[in-house]
């Protein structure tokens, strides 16, 4: 296996190798509005502390450790703190606001049971909102608070390896339970030197990193905790929840802390474009920003131009966005744009525009396949896989779903496996367009429609909002059969049944099942905002979806309480 | 919201409860571009199918008119609206 050449073999090594640096770190802004700066070097002495109050407290080298911590602050801490001990650090997302809390502990315990943890790390704000689970658990012995962790403490002296298991990364799978993805210190090495070094060709000197991203998700954690410490850049971190309530604050800190690198899912753009005023944008300088990055969700050419157009009076480059491609699995990123290269498009056949995601880092490879397992070619769309030093060895404790997911292709004898994405697309020219996923693929009568495409058809239609619409297969006398459901009023149910069942003919040559119109902000969404297929699919399936009603009786009853049965088509 | 709604924020005076419940109406009206002049301090949040993003997005934008500051704490575990202008009435005192 290829070893990094640019940076230290472990997390471990890279952080002690920065701890003679008491000008440089870590910036946290706080709710309040506080910074405060950790230098690389209180970062490697804190993490020293605290690990040694992990093994005190008996923790073991390959022990887990869950890690319910809000706070950028003490998350990033008590997570190094954990590696420093060998202890493998499982970061579970805290309690949202103003969701159940039942749900929320059936999480916890879920990945609690699944990790095999023993201690519960929490803060003191969070603690009461975890201390159910412990009863629930048998497994969890204790729960501790990182505030019990001051004090000196003893060295945990624990050697750490490349092959050692650095974390577990839960992903939130939208359809099944959350699954511990197992991460090493070489895949982290692996992948810290892909996108820090081959992909943004960062300068200690002069780049700082900038980002208010979630600490227990890959894209914070693995893109401005684990890269920048493993290649010696500064960053500066704010809550998420401030961002959400004020997109301008990320755009603030890049403008006051100089920023070069930042980097966000689609709809973070989209919400920034949305909701800054001109005045907002008066007196911010965003020239120094140089990367941009966009990742973790489906990149939407739209929502970056209106970024660029809402900023370009602060100087932002649209050269900056760097679209990419990635996965927990694959520890974060797989692809990068080159630098400089910003947003390219390609159209598909379908009239879509899809966004260019990059290509491979060195060492890296991408393939696209076909069902069959065998790999397809240029411009042929299939399933994503993809291998090298930064794809991880699978799901923890998980060996059945590891080995359908990691495998060899067809006529593949030897070698590494491939990890099967799950993710659809094509490669032109050497760079990746994806499509959607290998589940939501609608198949009628032999021929495959991407519900994306679809959907984006259906949503430039009157009376239709972008983002509004999901486009789904069901099975209907044995056939699949497309339903398009669109959230709109009760007057324009008619006149968007008919719009698009006319659009998906005349685009697709597709005869639609059934459109579905339901109430505004009625479609299942994601925590981001997004429309769930799947879950609208299942809520149709279950006649559960409850359609507006319309403005012409006779015509709402034809489709009332309607699933599977003969609806409207074009 | 009322003119005299609007101005009492503007001037950073408290607000009244019914001037919050009138803003809490107008901002969601706005943020989520859906009608929530419907709303009563007795309605379930959960039940307004705005999902946490929108909820913070509502939240930033009364901090905002209000000139007040809610943590993230006091916003766990919140059923109602009017758990929620309780909070934001907290926040003024």
């Amino acid at each position: 296996m290829a070893h990094p050449r640019f940076v230290a073999p472990t997390l471990v090594d890279a952080v002690r190798g920065l701890g003679d640096d008491r000008s440089r770190g870590f910036v946290f802004v706080r709710a309040d509005g506080s910074e405060r700066l950790v230098s690389f070097h209180d970062i490697a002495a804190e993490a020293e502390r605290r690990a040694g109050h992990l093994a005190a407290r008996g923790l073991r080298k390959g022990d887990r450790l869950a890690m319910v911590i809000p706070e950028g602050e003490e998350f990033v801490l008590s997570f190094l703190g954990a590696l420093f001990a060998g202890v493998v650090p499982v970061p579970i997302f805290p309690q949202l606001s103003f969701k159940n809390v039942e749900g929320y502990h059936d999480t916890v315990a879920h990945i609690v049971r699944a990790s095999g943890a023993t201690m519960l790390l929490t803060s003191a704000s969070t603690r009461p909102y975890v201390e159910p689970v412990l009863r629930r658990e048998d497994t969890l012995r204790a729960l501790a608070t990182v505030d019990e962790l001051s004090g000196a403490s003893r060295p945990a002296d624990v050697r750490v390896t490349p092959d050692d298991l650095a974390f577990l990364q839960f992903t939130s799978g939208s359809t099944s339970r959350p699954k511990g993805v197992v991460v090493s210190h070489r895949n982290l090495a692996a992948n810290a030197e892909a996108f820090m070094i081959h992909g943004l060709d960062r300068d200690p000197a002069v780049d700082k990193g900038v980002s208010w991203l979630p600490l227990f998700h890959d894209m914070g954690l693995i893109g401005f905790v684990v890269g920048p410490l493993f290649t010696n850049v500064p960053c500066v971190f704010l809550p998420t929840a401030s961002f959400v309530r004020a997109p301008r604050l990320w755009l603030d800190k890049i403008h006051e802390h100089r920023g070069t690198i930042t980097y966000a899912p689609n709809f973070a753009y989209a919400l920034v474009a949305k909701r800054l005023k001109d005045r907002d944008v008066e007196g911010l300088d965003l020239s120094c920003l140089r990367v941009a990055g966009c990742g973790a969700e489906p990149i939407q050419a739209r929502a970056l131009r209106d970024f660029a157009e809402r900023l370009a009076p602060a100087r932002f480059d649209a050269r900056a966005f760097l679209p990419s491609y990635g996965m927990a699995e694959a520890t974060l990123a797989i692809t990068f744009v080159p630098l400089r290269d910003g947003l390219k498009t390609d159209v598909n056949e379908a009239g879509s525009e899809l966004v260019d995601c990059g290509r491979p880092f060195p060492e890296h490879e991408l393939a696209i396949i076909d069902e069959a397992g065998h790999r397809l070619g240029e411009r042929q769309v299939g399933q994503i896989v993809a291998r090298g030093p930064s794809v991880t060895a699978g799901y923890f404790q998980e060996p059945e779903l590891t080995a359908q997911t990691y495998r060899r292709l067809g006529g593949q004898t030897d070698g590494d496996p491939w990890l099967h994405t799950g993710d659809l697309g094509y490669l032109a020219g050497g760079r990746l367009f994806v499509c959607g996923r290998v589940k939501d693929i609608v198949i009628v009568r032999g021929r495959n429609y991407y519900p994306s495409d679809i959907e984006w058809a259906v949503s430039e239609l009157p009376g239709v909002r972008r983002g509004n619409v999901v486009a789904f297969g069901v099975p209907v006398e044995g056939e699949e059969q497309l339903v398009v459901c669109c959230e709109g009023t009760s007057a324009d149910a008619t006149a968007i049944r008919e719009a698009t069942a006319a659009c998906v003919a005349s685009r697709f040559g597709l005869s639609v099942h059934e459109v579905a119109v339901v109430g505004l902000a009625s479609l299942p969404r994601t925590s981001s905002g997004k429309p769930q297929r799947r879950k609208t699919r299942e809520l149709y399936l279950a006649r559960a979806l409850s359609r507006v009603r319309d403005g012409d009786a006779k015509k709402a009853g034809d489709i009332e309480g309607g699933a599977p049965t003969e609806g409207p088509a074009a | 919201m009322t003119a005299q709604a609007t101005m009492t924020a503007e001037n950073g005076a408290r607000a009244t409860r019914s001037d919050l419940l009138t803003m809490f109406r107008k901002t969601a009206s706005e943020v989520v571009e859906k009608d929530f002049h419907h709303v009563e301090e007795s309605t379930v949040i959960s039940e307004l199918a705005i999902d946490s993003l929108g909820m913070l997005e509502i939240i930033g934008s009364l901090e905002r008119q209000l000139r007040i500051q809610i943590p993230d704490e006091s916003l766990t575990g919140l059923t109602t609206i009017r758990d929620l202008l309780d909070v934001v009435e907290q926040r003024q005192d």
